[in-house]
C-alpha cells in the first residue's frame, strides 16, 4: 500500500534502549483512506496529587522552591523544583492561572476526578463525572490502534467517587479502571491472548447476519419511505460489521514481539524510581508501536495512603502526602520541591526518550508528534486554584514550546493562596482571576485533529498557546 | 425541514397599534363578561366548530373542486375593499398582495399565504380596529372565513395522499426504556446510556423526522439487550440472602449499657428537649437515649420476611432526622436489597405527615465521599405507632453507587457502606410534634420473592426441557411474540435457532446460550420500530394500518411501551377495531397506572418542560420538584376526570401539594401528595399558565422574562410560533445609561420600537407582559421593587390585555378555537409521533368540530383520536 508500511514490517533495533521491538504491520486503515497511515499523533496526561510548594515571596525558601517559574514568558528561569527540566526547555511550556472554575472552592482531595474532566464533581453528595480529555481523543483516535486508551495509575482501579484513582472517564462520566502493575500492562499490550475475545467476535458476527437478513424481509414490506428510513438502521448493522473486521484483524495479527530483558515488569511502587521508569518506558513502547496513541497516568491518589505514599521513597523522603501538611516545618518547602522536582524529573526522563526516538512512521522525532502533559488540580495546600502545569513536545501538531506562559489576571507572581497550611486558605474568597483550563483541552483536541470547539460546557480555545 | 412551522408566510407583518388604548378599554369593559367563567360561556358561542355542519368538516368521496365562483361574486369584493389599501399596488404591507393571490387553493400557489389570511381574519387580529374606514363587518368576515375554510379543507384532502412525514420511527428513549421494563418486568431504568432526543420544532421528542439510529446507538441497544436479560434471569441454586436485623430493643440495651447516666425518662422536665432529638424510647416505660447511628452485621441463620411481636422499645425519629446505619463492607455486587422497617406515627395528627427515605453513602477517605437517595420515592409512614405497619423498599444494588473499595483486604481506604433511614416530614417543632417511631428494620439481599423469580419464567417458561430444540423452540416463539408484537412464524424461529445452535457450543448451560439470542431479538427493527406494512392482497388499496399496528400504536400513545397481552390478543383476534371493544381497551388502558407515563411525557413535553431543568435559581429542591409536578397532575387530574381543556386557561381549582400550595398561598394543604383544591380568584392561580414551572423556566434566573413568556404562549398553548429572529438584531444595549433608567417593559417598549424588531414583538410582547404579576419564580406581585406592576399590554389588533385576568378573559372570549385546534393539534401530533403537515389540516379540523361539539373535554379527544381515520391511517 505505502512505503513506509514496508519499512515498519521489519524489526526494528532501537539502539541505546536494548530493547528490541519487532512490530507487525497491516494495513486496516489506509484503505479507507480514513488517515490511519499519517503520523501518529499522540496525548499522554501525568497527573500528581497534592499540587506542590507555593511559598510566599517573604519566606526565604520562595527563591528555590516554589514551584513556578520566576521571570517573564521566554526569560523565565526555573527554580530548583524543575531545573530538572532545563535541558529540556525548548521543548517544554509551563502554564499558570488556569483551573476548572466548577470546583475552584472544593478541597483538593476530591479533585483529582476532574482534572481531565472539568465537570462539577463538587465536594459531597450526589456524584456526577463527564468525559475526560483522553477518552475525547481516544474515541476520534481509537480506531486506529489496537487498544484506544491506556489508562494507568499506581494506586489502579478506579478509586472512590471524590477519591479517583483513575484520570478516565467514558462518555457517560463512568470512571475507566487504571492498571498499576507493569506486568499486567505489559501482558495487555504484548502478550494478548484473543481466545475470548475471537469468540465474542464470531458470535457478534453471526447476530449481525441474522439482523440483516431479518431487517431485509421487513424492509420488503415498508414503503418507499419508510425504507430509507430504516436505511439508518441497516448503514448501523454495516458499520458495527465493518469495526467487527477490524477488531478481527487486530486479534489475527500478532502482537508486537517485546525483548522484555531490560524491562522490570515486577517493580513495586515501593521501588519509586524503578516502578516509575518502568510505567513510563511501558507508554514508550505502547506509543513507539502505535498500539495506543492515548495514555493516562495518575501517580498515587489524593490524600495519600497506599503505594502513593512510597514514590517519595525514591527521593529519601517520608510520605508522599505527609509532605505538604510538613511545609512550615524545618526544610518543609525543600522536601515538598524535591518530591516535585523527582515528579518532574522523571518526566523529563521519559520526554527525552520520545525526543531521542525518530517518528517511525512520519516526520521528527517522537516528542514531535506527543502532547505530553504533567499536572495537578491544586497547586497551594488543598487548594483547588492555579493548577501546576507543564507540557512537553507537540512542535508538529503546531505548539510553540520554550514558554512560561501566564494566564488569567491579579496572580502574576503565583502569590494567590502561596504559603496556606490551613483549611482556611482552599475555602477562601477567589481574588485571582483565572482561565478555564478547559479551553486548553478545547486547543489540544482540535490540534489533535478532533473536530470541536468546547470541552465540558465551556467554548472557546486559549490564545498564545 | 428546519423551519418552525413550514406553512407558515411569514411576510405578513401586521401592524403595531399604538395610542388610544384608552378609549378601547373603556369601549372594553362594557361588553366584558363579569367572571371569567361567564367569559368562557361567551366565548364558547362564538365558536365556529360549533357553528359547523357535519357535511362541512366530512370530506366527500366526490373529487373536490375549488369554489373560485363565489369568491369572484363575495369575497373579491369585500377583500378589495377592506384591504387593498394597505396590501395592493400602493402598499404592500408585510410584502402581500391580496389583488395577487390565486383564488384556486387547490391548485393554485398561494396555499400558505391564504392559510395566513384565514388565521388573522379568524383571530380577528385584520383588520387593526384603528382603521375604522376598512373595518369589516362581522357577517363579511364570518362569509370570507367560511369559504376559506371549506377550501382549505379541500386543499387539504387533496394533499392528503402525498404524506410528508410517516409515522414509522424508532422508539424513543424512553418508550424503549419502559418496554423493555414492562417485557422483562424489571422496574428500574435500563436505557440510561442512550443519547437523549433531540426535540421536534413542536416540543415533541417522539417525531419520527427526528430519530435516528447510529453505529453508537444501535450498539448500545445491543449491550442495554444482553445486560438486562442477564439481570432479568438466573442461575444455579437459590442464593444465600445477606441479612441484617436491627431490633431496636437490642440496640436500647446496647446503648443504654454502661451509658444509664445518659438516659432520660419521659417525666423528667427536660423531656421535651431531649424529645426534639432522635432516640431510642421504651413506650412503656418511658425511658430514652440519644441515638443517631448503629451498626449492624449480617446475621448468617436469619430468616427473612418475618414478623416478630412488636416490641414496646422504638427509635423516635424527629422531622428531618435519620437513622445512620454502617453495614459495613457485606452487600453484594448484584441483585436486590429489600429494606423493611416496621414503622408507626406517634400522633395521628392530619395537618401532619411523615414520609421515609433511604439514602446510600460511603465516606472512603478524607474528602472522597459521596452519598445518592436511592429510594424512588418517599414511602408515607401512615400506621399509628400503636399498630405499626412494614414498609419496604427494593433496591437495586448493581445500579446505585457502591463503595468501590469495598473488597479491599487492607482497611484504608475505608471499606463500609451505610445505610440512612430519613423521615421527610412537615411536622411542627411543638412538645407532641409527629415522629416516626421504628422499631424493627431488616435489610435483605440479594432478596427474591420466589425461587426461580417470575421474571425468569415468565422467559425460561416451565416445560419440558428435554429436547434443547423444542425446548428452545417454545421460549423462543413466546419471547419473539411480546418482542415484535405480532404472531410469529415458524421460519422466523428456525433463523434464531439456527444462531441458537451456533452459540450453543460456547457456553455452559442452555439459558446462557439463549440470552445472547434473545438479546438479538431485542435488537431487531421490529422491536426498535414502530413498523407500519404497506398492505398487499386484497386490502393493497387501503391505507388503514392492522390491527396489530393498532394494538402498538395505541400502547405506544397511552402507555409509552409495547402492548400487553390483553391487548395484543385482541388484536390477533382483529377484535381491536370494534367500536366497543377498542372504547372499552382505552378506558382500561387510562385507568392502568402505565398511563401515567402518556401525562407525564405528553406534558412534559408539550409544555416544554426541560426549560425547568436548567433553571439554577430555584434552590429549593422540594419546591422545583413540587413545580415539575404541577403541571401534570393538571392534566392527569383534567383527564381522569374527563374535564374541558378550557380548564388549561382557567379553572376554579389548582393541582397542589403542601410546598407549592405554601408558595401559591394557599392555606391547609398538607403533605406531600398532590391533590385537588378549590381556589378564590384572588389565589391568583387556576389552570396551565399560571404553573409556577412555566413562570420559572420563562424567566432569567433574576427577573420574569415576558418575551420568553410570550413565545412560549405562542409556540405551545396557541400553536402559533413567531418566526425565528433575523440574523443581525442588535442586543440591547445595557451599557446606555438612558436603557438602564427604563424599567423593563419599557426597555421591551424601545427594543420594539427599532424598525427590524417591530415585526416579530409586536406579535410577541404583549402575550408576555401580562405576565409581568408573576416574578421569576411564579410568585404573584403587585409591585416591582417602588413601582406598581404594569402588566398591561396591547396585542397588535388593539385588543388590551390587562394582567392575567384581561388575559385569560381575552382567551376565553375570542380564542376557544384556536385553543382548542392547538390542543387538538398537539396531541394529534404527539399519537402519531409525526410532524402534522397541511395534509393534515382538514383531519384535524374535523377533530376538532367533534371535540367542540362535545364539549372540549381531555378524556373525549384521546377517544377521539384514537377514533379518528388519521390514527389508524398509514
Amino acid at each position: 500500500m505505502n512505503n513506509k508500511s514496508v519499512l515498519l514490517s521489519r524489526k526494528i533495533f532501537l539502539r541505546g534502549t536494548g530493547v528490541a521491538l519487532a512490530m507487525p504491520w497491516f494495513e486496516t486503515f489506509a484503505a479507507d483512506g480514513s488517515g490511519g497511515d499519517e503520523t501518529p499523533k499522540r496525548f499522554v496526561s501525568i497527573y500528581h496529587p497534592d499540587g506542590v510548594g507555593l511559598p510566599l515571596k517573604s519566606d526565604p525558601a520562595w527563591k528555590d522552591w516554589s514551584w513556578f517559574p520566576q521571570g517573564g514568558e521566554t526569560d523565565f528561569e526555573l527554580t530548583k523544583v524543575l531545573e530538572v527540566l532545563e535541558p529540556l526547555r525548548s521543548d517544554i511550556t509551563i502554564y499558570s492561572g488556569l483551573s476548572h472554575p466548577a470546583v475552584r472552592k472544593v478541597h483538593g482531595h476530591s479533585n483529582a476526578d476532574q482534572y481531565l474532566t472539568g465537570a462539577a464533581t463538587g465536594g459531597h453528595g450526589l456524584y456526577k463525572n463527564s468525559i475526560s480529555l483522553d477518552q475525547v481523543y481516544a474515541e476520534h483516535a481509537g480506531k486506529y490502534t489496537r487498544h484506544s486508551s491506556l489508562v494507568m495509575s499506581t494506586n489502579g482501579g478506579v478509586g472512590g467517587p471524590r477519591g479517583a484513582q483513575t484520570q478516565s472517564f467514558n462518555r457517560e462520566g463512568r470512571p475507566i479502571p487504571a492498571m498499576n502493575k507493569p506486568k499486567q500492562l505489559f501482558n495487555t499490550l504484548f502478550v494478548t491472548s484473543s481466545k475470548d475475545a475471537a469468540a465474542r467476535l464470531a458470535r457478534s458476527k453471526s447476530a449481525l447476519d441474522l439482523l440483516i437478513d431479518n431487517t431485509r424481509s421487513l424492509r420488503r414490506q415498508l414503503s418507499g419511505h419508510d425504507q430509507e428510513t430504516l436505511k439508518q438502521y441497516i448503514d448501523a448493522v454495516r458499520d458495527t460489521e465493518v469495526k467487527l473486521t477490524k477488531a478481527q484483524k487486530w486479534i489475527d495479527t500478532p502482537t508486537p514481539v517485546v525483548d522484555t530483558g531490560n524491562l522490570h515488569l515486577d517493580a513495586e511502587p515501593k521501588e519509586a524510581r524503578l516502578y516509575f521508569q518502568t510505567m513510563y518506558e511501558l507508554i514508550y513502547l505502547a506509543f513507539l508501536s502505535d498500539s495506543t496513541r492515548v495514555a493516562t497516568f495518575q501517580l498515587g491518589r489524593e490524600n495519600g495512603e497506599g503505594p502513593h505514599d512510597l514514590l517519595s521513597m525514591a527521593v529519601g523522603l517520608g510520605g508522599a502526602h505527609g509532605l505538604t501538611h510538613e511545609v512550615k516545618k524545618p526544610d518543609g518547602w525543600k522536601n515538598l520541591g524535591t518530591y516535585n522536582r523527582y515528579q518532574a524529573e522523571e518526566f523529563g526522563r521519559f520526554a527525552q526518550r520520545l525526543k531521542d526516538t525518530p517518528e517511525p512512521n512520519g516526520n521528527g522525532n517522537m516528542l514531535d508528534n506527543t502532547f505530553a502533559m504533567h499536572g495537578s488540580a491544586s497547586s497551594s495546600f488543598h487548594l483547588s486554584r492555579n493548577y501546576p502545569i507543564i507540557s512537553a513536545g507537540g512542535k508538529n501538531l503546531g505548539f510553540t514550546n520554550g514558554r512560561y506562559l501566564k494566564f488569567g489576571q491579579g496572580n502574576e507572581d503565583n502569590q494567590a493562596g502561596a504559603g496556606i497550611v490551613t483549611d482556611a486558605g482552599w475555602r477562601g474568597k477567589i481574588e485571582a482571576e483565572e482561565l478555564p483550563l478547559a479551553q486548553l483541552f478545547v486547543t489540544i483536541l482540535q490540534r489533535l485533529g478532533v473536530e470541536t470547539d468546547s470541552f465540558a460546557g465551556y467554548s472557546g480555545t486559549l490564545n498564545r498557546v | 425541514m428546519n423551519t418552525k412551522s413550514p406553512m407558515k408566510t411569514l411576510n405578513i407583518t401586521i401592524l403595531l397599534v399604538l395610542g388610544s388604548a384608552s378609549i378601547v378599554l373603556a369601549a372594553e369593559d362594557q361588553q366584558n363578561p363579569a367572571t371569567l367563567e361567564m367569559a368562557r360561556e361567551s366565548g364558547r358561542t362564538k365558536s365556529r366548530f360549533l357553528k359547523k355542519t357535519q357535511a362541512d368538516t366530512t370530506a366527500t368521496s366526490a373529487i373536490p373542486t375549488a369554489n373560485v365562483a363565489y369568491f369572484q361574486k363575495s369575497v373579491g369584493p369585500i377583500l378589495n375593499k377592506s384591504c387593498l389599501a394597505c396590501h395592493g399596488p400602493e402598499t404592500s404591507e408585510g410584502r402581500l398582495r391580496i389583488d395577487e393571490l390565486n383564488p384556486d387553493l387547490l391548485t393554485g400557489a398561494d396555499v400558505g399565504q391564504w392559510r395566513e389570511i384565514y388565521n388573522v381574519l379568524s383571530n380577528s387580529e385584520m383588520p387593526p380596529e384603528d382603521e375604522p374606514d376598512y373595518a369589516l363587518a362581522d357577517s363579511d368576515r364570518g362569509n370570507i372565513v367560511d369559504w376559506l375554510s371549506d377550501e382549505l379543507n379541500k386543499a387539504s384532502v387533496i394533499r392528503r395522499s402525498n404524506k410528508e412525514h410517516s409515522s414509522f420511527r424508532r422508539l424513543t428513549k424512553y418508550e424503549y426504556n419502559y418496554a423493555l421494563q414492562d417485557l422483562l418486568r424489571l422496574p428500574y431504568a435500563l436505557a440510561d446510556n442512550l443519547p437523549p432526543e433531540t426535540a421536534s420544532a413542536d416540543g415533541f421528542k417522539n417525531s419520527s423526522e427526528l430519530l435516528q439510529m447510529s453505529t453508537m446507538q444501535f450498539e448500545t441497544y445491543r449491550e442495554i439487550g444482553l445486560k438486562a436479560l442477564r439481570r432479568a434471569t438466573v442461575s444455579g441454586e437459590r442464593p444465600k440472602p445477606v441479612t441484617y436485623i436491627i431490633s431496636m430493643q437490642d440496640q436500647m440495651n446496647k446503648a443504654v449499657s454502661g451509658n444509664e447516666d445518659k438516659t432520660f425518662d419521659r417525666n423528667d422536665e427536660s423531656y421535651s428537649k431531649n424529645r426534639k432529638r432522635q432516640h431510642l424510647f421504651d413506650r412503656e416505660t418511658g425511658k430514652g437515649i440519644h441515638f443517631s447511628s448503629g451498626k449492624s452485621t449480617p446475621q448468617p441463620d436469619a430468616v427473612v420476611e418475618q414478623s416478630p411481636a412488636v416490641s414496646p422499645v422504638v427509635l423516635a425519629v424527629p422531622r428531618n432526622n435519620e437513622l445512620k446505619l454502617n453495614l459495613d463492607r457485606f452487600l453484594p455486587d448484584e441483585g436486590i436489597m429489600r429494606v423493611r422497617i416496621r414503622a408507626g406515627r406517634s400522633t395521628m395528627n392530619a395537618d401532619e405527615y411523615a414520609s421515609l427515605r433511604l439514602v446510600f453513602s460511603a465516606h472512603t477517605s478524607n474528602n472522597a465521599n459521596f452519598s445518592q437517595v436511592v429510594s424512588e420515592r418517599d414511602i408515607p409512614v401512615t400506621a399509628s405507632a400503636d399498630d405499626p405497619q412494614f414498609i419496604h423498599f427494593d433496591i437495586p444494588l448493581g445500579d446505585i453507587q457502591r463503595n468501590p473499595f469495598r473488597k479491599l483486604t487492607t482497611t484504608f481506604p475505608r471499606r463500609d457502606e451505610f445505610l440512612h433511614i430519613r423521615n421527610v416530614s412537615n411536622a411542627g417543632g411543638g412538645d407532641e410534634a409527629l415522629q416516626v417511631h421504628i422499631d424493627y428494620i431488616e435489610i435483605s439481599a440479594p432478596f427474591y420473592q420466589q425461587w426461580p423469580p417470575k421474571i425468569h419464567t415468565d422467559i425460561f417458561v416451565d416445560s419440558d426441557r428435554s429436547d434443547e430444540r423444542i425446548y428452545g423452540r417454545e421460549v423462543l416463539t413466546r419471547f419473539l411474540r411480546r418482542v415484535w408484537r405480532r404472531p410469529v412464524a415458524s421460519q422466523q424461529v428456525d433463523q434464531f435457532m439456527t444462531l441458537f445452535a451456533e452459540y450453543r457450543p460456547g457456553f455452559s448451560s442452555f439459558e446462557d446460550a439463549m440470552l445472547e439470542v434473545l438479546a438479538t431479538a431485542l435488537a431487531t427493527p421490529e422491536f426498535l420500530y414502530l413498523t407500519q406494512r404497506a398492505a398487499s392482497g386484497a386490502a393493497a388499496t387501503s391505507d388503514t394500518i392492522s390491527e396489530l399496528e393498532l394494538a402498538s400504536r395505541l400502547s405506544i400513545f397511552l402507555w409509552s411501551s409495547i402492548p400487553d397481552s390483553e391487548l395484543l390478543t385482541l388484536a390477533e383476534q382483529r377484535k381491536l377495531r370494534e367500536p366497543e371493544i377498542l372504547s372499552a381497551q382505552i378506558n382500561r388502558m387510562l385507568a392502568d397506572r402505565r398511563s401515567r407515563r402518556f401525562s407525564q411525557n405528553f406534558v412534559q413535553q408539550w409544555l416544554g418542560m426541560d426549560g425547568l431543568n436548567s433553571v439554577v435559581h430555584v434552590t429549593d429542591d422540594s419546591l422545583k420538584e413540587a413545580m415539575q409536578e404541577e403541571p401534570i397532575a393538571f392534566f392527569d387530574e383534567v383527564l381522569r376526570r374527563n374535564l374541558s381543556i378550557i380548564d388549561f386557561i382557567h379553572s376554579d381549582f389548582a393541582m397542589v401539594n403542601e410546598r407549592l400550595a405554601r408558595h401559591y398561598g394557599i392555606p391547609g394543604v398538607h403533605g406531600p401528595h398532590f391533590r385537588n383544591v378549590s381556589i378564590q380568584p384572588q389565589t391568583k392561580r387556576g389552570g396551565l399558565l399560571t404553573c409556577a414551572a412555566v413562570l420559572t423556566m420563562n424567566s432569567d434566573g433574576k427577573d420574569s422574562h415576558p418575551l420568553k413568556r410570550g413565545v412560549w404562549m405562542l409556540e405551545r398553548i396557541l400553536h402559533d410560533p413567531p418566526p425565528p429572529p433575523p440574523p443581525n438584531v442588535p442586543e440591547v444595549d445595557l451599557t446606555d445609561p438612558e436603557i438602564l433608567k427604563m424599567t423593563l417593559k419599557e426597555r421591551i417598549a424601545d427594543h420594539r420600537n427599532k424598525p427590524a424588531c417591530l415585526s416579530c414583538h409586536s406579535r410577541i410582547d404583549p402575550w408576555g407582559i401580562a405576565f409581568e404579576e408573576y416574578d421569576a419564580v411564579g410568585t404573584y406581585r403587585t409591585r416591582i421593587k417602588n413601582q406598581a406592576v404594569d402588566a398591561t399590554s396591547q396585542l397588535f389588533n388593539s385588543q388590551t390585555l390587562a394582567g392575567i385576568d384581561g388575559l385569560k378573559r381575552y382567551l376565553l372570549t375570542d380564542r376557544q378555537d384556536q385553543l382548542a385546534r392547538a390542543m387538538v393539534h398537539k396531541m394529534t401530533a404527539y399519537a402519531l409521533g409525526r410532524p402534522l403537515s397541511f395534509g393534515d389540516h382538514a383531519d384535524i379540523d374535523s377533530l376538532t368540530t367533534q371535540f367542540r361539539t362535545q364539549g372540549d373535554r381531555l378524556g373525549d379527544l384521546v377517544h377521539l383520536i384514537i377514533s379518528s381515520n388519521i390514527f389508524n391511517a398509514r
